[in-house]
C-alpha cells in the first residue's frame, strides 16, 4: 500500500501552466475573500446555480397575514455543543431563526454555522432526487427503482461473496435512534463491518478513557467549566471548533480569574484568549504531560489521598516519568523547563483544574496513549470527579457521542456490550429474535464475534491481496449514510478502491466527495436524505445530555429521512419484520419514539434507559428552569433536581426518575442524585493487589469501601436478593435460565438489580480504582513514540537498529530513541508501524516540513453541507495552507499565491493558496480539512450531478496525509506527517 | 417567557412564509440587491412615522441583557 | 429615551462570524454585501484581537452630512437609516464613513454601483414596519417587533452588545470589574463622541 504510483503526471503538466496567484498583502485568512471582490470566483460559482426548482414559482405572491408563525425547537446539527435552534415556520416554510435564550447550553447564541442552518434546509444545492451513474452520466430515477436495484445488487453480493463483502458506513450526524437502527441493521445483515466518524474523531478517547475510568466520555460538561480555576486546552481549538463552549470557557476565565493555558503547535484563535500559550512540536503530547508529572512528583504536588483511595498502578507511571527530566522534555518537545514547571504547578495546586482536549490529542498513532496520559495527569492531581475538574473531552459532530454510545462501531453492539456471545444473547433478547437465527445471518460465529474493518481502512480491504484480509471476501460494495469522502487519510489510495467497487451507495443531503472524486462510470447511487431539521429524534451532546429535536419542516424535494429509508431497504433485503419487531411502522413511516423506547429497554450498562421520549420532551419544554452552571432543574418546576438532558448514565427505568449524571465519578453525591465511583470493569484483583476502591465511596453508600459490579450472586451474598420484586425475579429468571446467579445489572432486563443497588446507595457497576496502568493495552503505561513521519530522525532507531527490533519482539528501544510499534495485524488487516517510520530516514530531507490539519469555524467535517451554504461559503472561498514566514521566504513564496503541497506517499500533491503567518512555527504547515472537489490540481466540479456542486470547492488535505494508525482503534494520523511546499 | 410581545409585527415573516411550498422549500432571496421594491407597491411612512421611537424593553430584550451578564 | 448603540467586547470576540451569518439569515442579504464584518488585528500573533464591525449609527453621522440627496434620516432611537428610493449610489457616504459600513451592490451588465445598503440596526427603513416591501428593500424590522439586532442576540461569546447605550455600558463595566481587564469600547469616541469609563 506504500508503493509509489506514477500518477500525478497530469498534475505536473498543469503545474507549468498554472497561473500566478493574486497579489499579496493579506492580513488574515479572509483577506483572500476581499481580494476576490464582488465579481470574484465565489460569485461566479454562485452563478452556476443549477436547478430552478423553487425559484421561478415563488416570486412575489401576495402575503397571507392570517398565518401565525410556529416556533419549533431543534438542535444545531453542526457540533457536539448542542445549541438549541428555534425555527419560525409559516405555511410549512422555515422563515426565520430566533435566539433560544432558555437553552442552558447556548443561551440564545450560535456560531457562524448555527446562525445559518436555515439555509441548509432551503438548500438549492441539495441532492433533489435519487440518481445513478450509468455510463459516466448521472440519471434521475425513482426511489422505488433505486431501492430495487440497490437491494438486488446487495443480495447478489451477499450470495456470492458473503455478507462481509459490504461495508456499511454510518454517521455521527444520525440521531440516536437512526444510529442505533443502522447498527442493528448491520447486525441483521450479518456483519460487524459497520462504522462511523467516531473512528476518526474520538475513538482513541473512548478507548483510552474507558480503559482508565470505566466510561469513555467527557467527565464533566461545557457548563461546568465555569467552575474551573485552571484550564488547559491541549490539542483543541474551541474558539473555532466549539465556539459556544468558548462562551463558557471565557465566562469561567473571567468569573474565577482563572489560569488558561493553550498547548498547541499553532497559535490558535483560542490561544489568543489564553493567559499562557505553550508551543510544542507536533506529536509530543506524552513528553509534555510526563514532563509536567516529573515536576509534580518531584515537588510532591500530587494528590496522595486520591491516588491511594482511587487509583491503581500510579507507581509504574512514576517509573516512566523519571525519564522525562526537563532536558529530555526540551530535547523532544521544544518546550523550556520554566513553562512546563509553571503549568504543572498551577494545574496541581490551583484547583479545580480541567484538561480539555480534542482531535489534536486523538488523531495520532499514539492517540489512545495520549488520552491515557492526559487522564493520568488529572488523576494524579485529584482533578477528576468534582465540579470544575475533569477530562473535558470536546467531541466533534453533533451526535458523535450518541452514535458511539449506541454501538455504530465495528467492535461492539450498542452501549459497549462488546461482541461476545453474552453480548449477542443480551441484544437478541432485547430485539426479541432468536440467537440462532441471528447467528445464521453471519458467515460464521467467529466473524460474528470478531471486530470488523474500520472506516479508516475500508479501501485497503478492497485492494489488498485476498489473503491479507481475514474475512471471506474483500469489500465489493460500500453503503454510506452521512459520511464525507474526504475526511479519511490517503485519498489517492481511497480513490483507487472506489473505482474497484461493484456498488457504491451514498445516502446524504449532498452528493459528497464520493460522488465525484473517482472515475467510476457505473454502479453509483445517490439517495437524497433529509437533514435532522426535517425529522425528529434525540441527539447526545458532548456532555452526555440528550436533546430531542422536533421536525421543523417536511423533507424538501424528494428527500426522505434515515429511518424510512432503512425500513424500505430492510424490506427489500428481507429482514424488515425482524428488524422492526418492536418498532412501529405506519405506511412506511417509522415511529421514532419506539426506537428510543427499545434503546431504553436494552442499554442498561450505559444508563440510556431512563431517558424516555416523554422525559426528553419535558426537558426541551422546560429549558428555562435549568441552572447554567450546575444544569440542575430549579425547585418547584416540573424538572426539579434533574440534570438538563438527563446525561447518561441515567440509571434504571424512566419510572425510577434518576436525574441523570452531570459529573461522572463524583462521589460527593448519592447515586440517586447522579453520584458515582470509578467503574469496576476489569476484575477485583490483579497480582494480589486490589482493583477496588479503598475507603472511598459515593455519598450514602451502605458499602463503605470498594465493591464489584452487581450480579444476582452479589445480591445474594449481601442478603439483598429478596429486595427484588416477584416480577423482577421472574424476568431475571427468564434471562438467566439455569443459572440466574450470573445475571448482572447489565443484562437484567427488569432493571431490578440496578434498583436494589441504588436503594442501598450503591453504583450498579461497582466501586473500583481508576487504572493508571492498563495492562491490556499495547503500552500499559503510555510511552512516547515518534510519529511515523518525523523530521527528527535522531529520535528514531537507525535502519540497523530497527532490523534488530523487528527480529526480536523483546528487544528494548535503543537509548535516546522512541520507535513506533512493530508491524502487527489488527482488525482483520496488516498494521505497519516501524517499517513506515523507517521511511522517515529517506523522505525527511525531501519533505522537511511537518504538516498538520484542523478545523475552521465556518465549515464542518468534510464540508459538503457547509460549503454548499452560501452564507458560510462567502466567508471562506479558498483552500489554503498556513506557512511560517521563514519557510515561505526560503521558497520564494508570496502571500495568497498558489502553491503545491507535496506529500511523501503516492506522489500526492495539492494546489492551494499560501497564507503566510506566524500562527505556525517554523517547519510546520497547517491545512484545514473541510475542502473537497479538487483533486491533485484538477477542479472536478463538472463531475457533480448538475446543480448539486457546493459553492466552494478546494483540495482535500487528506490527499497528502499519510499512513499511520493507532494500534487500539485504527484511528488515523492526521496531525503529524511531512510535506514539501513549492510555488505553483 | 413570552418571546414575541408584539403580535402584529409578523408581517415580513408571513411574507416569506407564503413564498414556498412544502416540497420545494426555498424562499426567494427576498432582499433585493438593487434596492428596488421587487415590484411591490410602496408603503412609505410619513416623516413623523419614520423617526418615531420603536425600541421597547420587552421580555425578549430583557432576556438579551440578562444572558449577557454572568 | 434610550440611545441605541453597539459595543464589541474584543476580549470576548473569537472571530466566529455568527454575527455575520445571523445578519445574512435575518435579512437574506445577498452574496457580496456585508452589513457586518469581523476584523482581526495581529492575526496569528500574540495580542491577536477581533472586532465585529458594522454601521455604528453615529451621533452627527458623517455619511448623512455628505449625501447629496439627503437620503439619510435619524430616528428617535438614534439610529441612522436611509431611503433607497432617493439614493443615487454616488459612493460619497462610503468615503465619509469611518467604519466603512456603506456597501454598493453591482448592478446591470457592467457592474455599475447600485443603491447603497448598510446595517439598519435591524430596524428596516422608511416603508411601513414589517411590510413585504420594507423587507424587500431593507430587510426585517426587529426593533419594531420588540427585539434587538440578531447579530448581537446570536453572538457566540456574548461579545457583541446592542441595545440601550446605558445598559450595555453597565454590562461592559461589570465585566471589566469582574475580570480585571478590558480594552475599551472600540469605536465609541468616533461614533458617539464619548469614551466608556470603567
Ligand atoms: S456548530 Fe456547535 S457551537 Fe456552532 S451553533 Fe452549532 S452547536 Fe453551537
Ligand atoms: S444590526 Fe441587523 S442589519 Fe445591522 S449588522 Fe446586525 S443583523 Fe445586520
Ligand atoms: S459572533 Fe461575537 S464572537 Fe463571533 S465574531 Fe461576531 S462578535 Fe465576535
Amino acid at each position: 500500500m506504500l508503493t509509489r504510483r506514477s500518477a500525478g503526471q497530469a498534475g505536473r503538466q498543469r503545474l507549468a501552466a498554472a497561473y500566478q496567484g493574486l497579489a499579496s498583502g493579506g492580513t488574515d485568512r479572509r483577506e483572500f475573500l476581499r481580494q476576490a471582490g464582488l465579481g470574484g470566483v465565489g460569485l461566479a460559482a454562485l452563478g452556476t446555480l443549477g436547478t430552478q426548482v423553487a425559484r421561478a414559482q415563488v416570486a412575489h405572491t401576495v402575503p397571507d397575514r392570517a398565518v401565525p408563525a410556529r416556533r419549533i425547537k431543534n438542535v444545531c446539527t453542526h457540533c457536539s455543543v448542542g445549541c438549541s435552534v428555534i425555527a419560525e415556520v409559516q405555511n410549512g416554510v422555515w422563515t426565520g431563526q430566533e435566539p433560544a435564550w432558555e437553552s442552558p447550553i447556548n443561551r440564545g447564541t450560535h456560531c457562524a454555522k448555527g446562525a445559518s442552518v436555515r439555509e441548509i434546509v432551503h438548500g438549492d444545492r441539495r441532492l433533489k432526487y435519487p440518481m445513478k451513474l450509468a455510463g459516466g452520466q448521472w440519471q434521475r430515477l425513482s426511489w422505488d427503482q433505486a431501492l430495487d436495484e440497490i437491494s438486488e445488487k446487495l443480495l447478489q453480493i451477499r450470495e456470492k461473496s458473503s455478507p462481509e463483502a459490504v461495508f456499511w458506513l454510518g454517521s455521527a450526524k444520525f440521531t440516536n435512534e437512526a444510529a442505533y437502527l443502522f447498527r442493528k441493521f448491520g447486525a441483521f445483515w450479518g456483519t460487524n463491518n459497520i462504522d462511523h466518524q467516531a473512528r476518526i474523531c474520538h475513538s482513541t478517547t473512548v478507548a483510552g478513557v474507558a480503559n482508565t475510568f470505566g466510561y469513555g466520555a467527557q467527565t464533566n460538561s461545557y457548563n461546568d467549566i465555569r467552575n474551573s480555576k485552571t484550564m488547559i486546552v491541549m490539542g483543541g481549538n474551541p474558539a473555532e471548533s466549539h465556539p459556544i463552549a468558548t462562551q463558557h470557557l471565557l465566562a469561567g476565565r473571567e468569573l474565577n480569574r482563572s489560569n488558561f493555558f493553550v498547548v498547541d503547535p499553532r497559535f490558535t484563535r483560542t490561544a489568543a484568549h489564553a493567559t499562557d500559550y505553550v508551543r510544542i512540536r507536533p506529536g509530543t503530547d506524552i513528553p509534555v504531560i510526563w514532563g509536567m508529572l516529573w515536576h509534580i512528583f518531584e515537588n510532591g504536588w500530587e494528590d496522595k489521598e486520591f491516588i491511594r483511595q482511587r487509583v491503581y498502578g500510579m507507581d509504574e507511571v512514576r517509573r516512566e516519568v523519571t525519564k522525562w527530566n526537563p532536558e529530555e522534555v526540551l530535547r523532544v518537545t521544544g518546550v523550556p523547563e520554566a513553562q512546563i514547571k509553571r503549568m504543572a504547578q498551577v494545574f496541581a495546586t490551583q484547583k479545580p483544574a480541567t484538561l480539555i482536549w480534542c482531535m489534536g490529542a486523538t488523531q495520532k498513532t499514539v492517540g489512545t496513549a495520549n488520552v491515557r496520559a492526559f487522564s493520568i495527569l488529572c488523576m494524579a492531581t485529584g482533578n477528576v470527579g468534582s465540579a470544575g475538574t475533569g477530562c473535558n473531552i470536546f467531541r466533534g459532530h453533533t451526535n458523535v457521542q450518541g452514535a458511539t454510545d449506541l454501538g455504530l462501531d465495528i467492535a461492539t453492539l450498542p452501549a459497549y456490550y462488546g461482541l461476545d456471545e453474552a453480548a449477542w444473547r443480551h441484544w437478541c433478547r432485547v430485539w426479541q429474535v432468536d440467537y440462532e437465527w441471528m447467528q445464521g445471518r453471519f458467515a460464521s460465529k467467529k466473524l460474528m464475534e470478531t471486530p470488523g474493518i474500520p472506516s479508516t481502512r475500508w479501501f485497503d480491504a478492497v485492494v489488498l491481496p485476498r489473503d491479507q484480509v481475514d474475512q471471506p471476501s474483500n469489500f465489493k460494495a460500500m453503503f454510506v449514510m452521512g459520511h464525507g469522502g474526504n475526511t479519511v487519510t490517503r485519498m489517492p489510495e481511497m480513490v483507487k478502491a472506489l473505482e474497484k467497487l461493484d456498488l457504491l451507495v451514498v445516502c446524504d443531503p449532498h452528493p459528497t466527495t464520493y460522488a465525484q472524486v473517482s472515475d467510476r462510470q457505473d454502479g453509483t447511487y445517490l439517495l437524497p436524505i433529509c437533514t435532522n431539521f426535517e425529522t425528529v429524534g434525540s441527539r447526545t451532546a458532548s456532555n452526555r445530555s440528550l436533546q430531542w429535536g422536533e421536525k421543523i419542516v417536511e423533507p424538501i424535494f424528494e428527500s426522505r429521512n434515515d429511518y424510512d429509508v432503512m425500513y424500505a431497504l430492510a424490506k427489500r433485503l428481507g429482514f424488515a419484520d425482524e428488524l422492526f419487531k418492536n418498532i412501529g411502522v405506519k405506511d412506511g413511516v417509522v415511529v421514532v419514539e419506539d426506537i428510543l423506547r427499545e434503546i431504553n429497554r436494552g442499554t442498561w450498562a450505559l444508563g440510556y434507559t431512563g431517558q424516555s421520549p416523554e422525559r426528553l420532551r419535558l426537558h426541551m419544554a422546560n429549558q428555562q428552569h435549568f441552572d447554567i452552571t450546575t444544569l440542575r432543574g430549579a425547585k418547584g418546576t416540573p424538572v426539579e433536581g434533574e440534570v438538563y438532558g438527563l446525561p447518561w448514565p441515567c440509571w434504571g427505568t424512566p419510572e425510577m426518575k434518576h436525574p441523570g449524571t452531570h459529573i461522572l465519578y463524583d462521589n460527593s453525591l448519592h447515586v440517586k442524585e447522579g453520584g458515582g465511583t470509578f467503574r469496576a470493569r476489569f476484575g477485583v484483583e490483579r497480582n494480589g493487589e486490589t482493583l477496588l476502591a479503598e475507603g472511598s465511596y459515593s455519598k450514602g453508600s451502605e458499602i463503605q469501601d470498594g465493591y464489584p459490579e452487581f450480579t444476582v450472586a452479589v445480591l445474594k451474598r449481601l442478603g439483598w436478593f429478596d429486595d427484588l420484586s416477584a416480577h423482577e425475579k421472574e424476568i431475571i429468571g427468564r434471562v438467566g435460565g439455569e443459572n440466574i446467579d450470573r445475571v448482572s445489572w447489565s443484562t437484567d432486563l427488569s432493571g431490578g438489580i440496578i434498583r436494589v443497588a441504588m436503594d442501598h446507595g450503591c453504583l450498579p457497576y461497582g466501586n473500583a480504582k481508576a487504572r493508571a496502568l492498563a495492562w491490556n493495552l499495547p503500552d500499559p503505561v503510555p510511552m512516547h513514540r515518534e510519529p511515523l513521519y518525523t523530521p527528527r530522525t535522531d529520535l528514531i532507531p537507525s535502519l540497523d537498529q530497527a532490523a534488530v527490533l523487528a527480529a526480536d519482539p523483546n528487544a528494548p528501544a535503543p537509548a535516546g530513541t522512541y520507535p513506533a510499534l512493530r508491524d502487527r495485524r489488527g482488525f482483520r488487516m496488516p498494521h505497519l508501524g516501524l517499517t513506515v517510520q523507517m521511511r522517515s530516514h529517506t523522505v525527511a530531507r525531501e519533505f522537511p516540513i511537518i504538516l498538520t490539519s484542523g478545523r475552521l469555524v465556518e465549515y464542518e467535517g468534510g464540508g459538503e453541507e457547509t460549503r454548499s451554504n452560501k452564507w458560510l461559503a462567502e466567508l471562506q472561498q479558498d483552500m489554503f495552507v498556513e506557512i511560517n514566514p521563514a519557510d515561505a521566504a526560503e521558497r520564494g513564496i508570496r502571500n495568497a499565491q498558489y502553491v503545491w503541497v507535496l506529500g511523501p506517499e503516492n506522489d500526492a500533491r495539492v494546489k492551494v493558496k499560501a497564507m503566510i503567518t506566524e500562527r505556525v512555527g517554523k517547519g510546520v504547515a497547517f491545512m484545514p480539512f473541510h475542502f473537497g472537489g479538487w483533486f491533485q490540481g484538477e477542479d472536478r466540479r463538472r463531475f457533480y450531478p448538475p446543480g448539486t456542486d457546493p459553492v466552494v470547492l478546494g483540495e482535500s488535505v487528506n490527499t497528502v496525509t499519510t499512513y499511520g494508525y493507532d494500534p487500539v482503534t485504527f484511528m488515523q494520523e492526521t496531525k503529524v506527517t511531512l510535506c514539501q511546499i513549492r510555488s505553483a | 417567557m413570552r418571546d414575541n410581545p408584539d403580535g402584529k409585527a409578523q408581517a415580513r415573516r408571513r411574507f416569506l412564509g407564503t413564498l414556498g411550498f412544502a416540497a420545494v422549500a426555498a424562499p426567494a432571496a427576498a432582499f433585493e440587491a438593487d434596492g428596488g421594491t421587487g415590484g411591490l407597491p410602496p408603503r412609505k411612512e410619513t416623516e413623523a412615522e419614520r423617526r418615531a421611537p420603536r425600541y421597547r424593553e420587552t421580555d425578549h430584550v430583557r432576556a438579551f441583557y440578562r444572558t449577557n451578564r454572568y | 429615551m434610550a440611545r441605541l448603540k453597539f459595543l464589541c467586547d474584543s476580549d470576548r470576540c473569537i472571530e466566529c462570524n455568527a454575527c455575520v451569518t445571523a445578519c445574512k439569515n435575518e435579512h437574506e442579504v445577498p452574496w457580496g454585501i456585508n452589513r457586518r464584518r469581523v476584523v482581526t488585528l495581529n492575526d496569528g500573533k500574540p495580542g491577536e484581537r477581533s472586532i465585529s464591525m458594522a454601521c455604528m449609527h453615529c451621533t452627527d453621522a458623517p455619511c448623512a452630512a455628505v449625501c447629496p440627496t439627503s437620503c439619510f434620516y435619524g430616528t428617535a432611537d438614534a439610529l441612522v437609516l436611509h431611503d433607497k428610493d432617493l439614493c443615487i449610489g454616488c459612493g460619497y457616504c462610503f468615503y465619509a464613513c469611518p467604519f466603512g459600513a456603506p456597501q454598493y451592490p453591482r448592478v446591470g451588465n457592467f457592474g455599475g454601483r447600485g443603491k447603497m445598503d448598510k446595517c439598519t440596526y435591524c430596524a428596516g427603513g422608511p416603508q411601513q414596519d414589517n411590510t413585504a416591501v420594507e423587507y424587500m428593500q431593507y430587510g426585517s424590522n426587529r426593533i419594531a417587533e420588540g427585539k434587538l439586532p440578531l447579530c448581537a442576540e446570536m453572538c457566540s461569546t456574548k461579545a457583541l452588545l446592542a441595545g440601550d447605550g446605558e445598559i450595555i455600558a453597565a454590562i461592559y463595566r461589570e465585566r471589566v470589574q469582574q475580570r480585571g481587564f478590558g480594552s475599551g469600547a472600540w469605536g465609541w469616541r468616533t461614533a458617539y463622541k464619548q469614551e466608556l469609563t470603567v
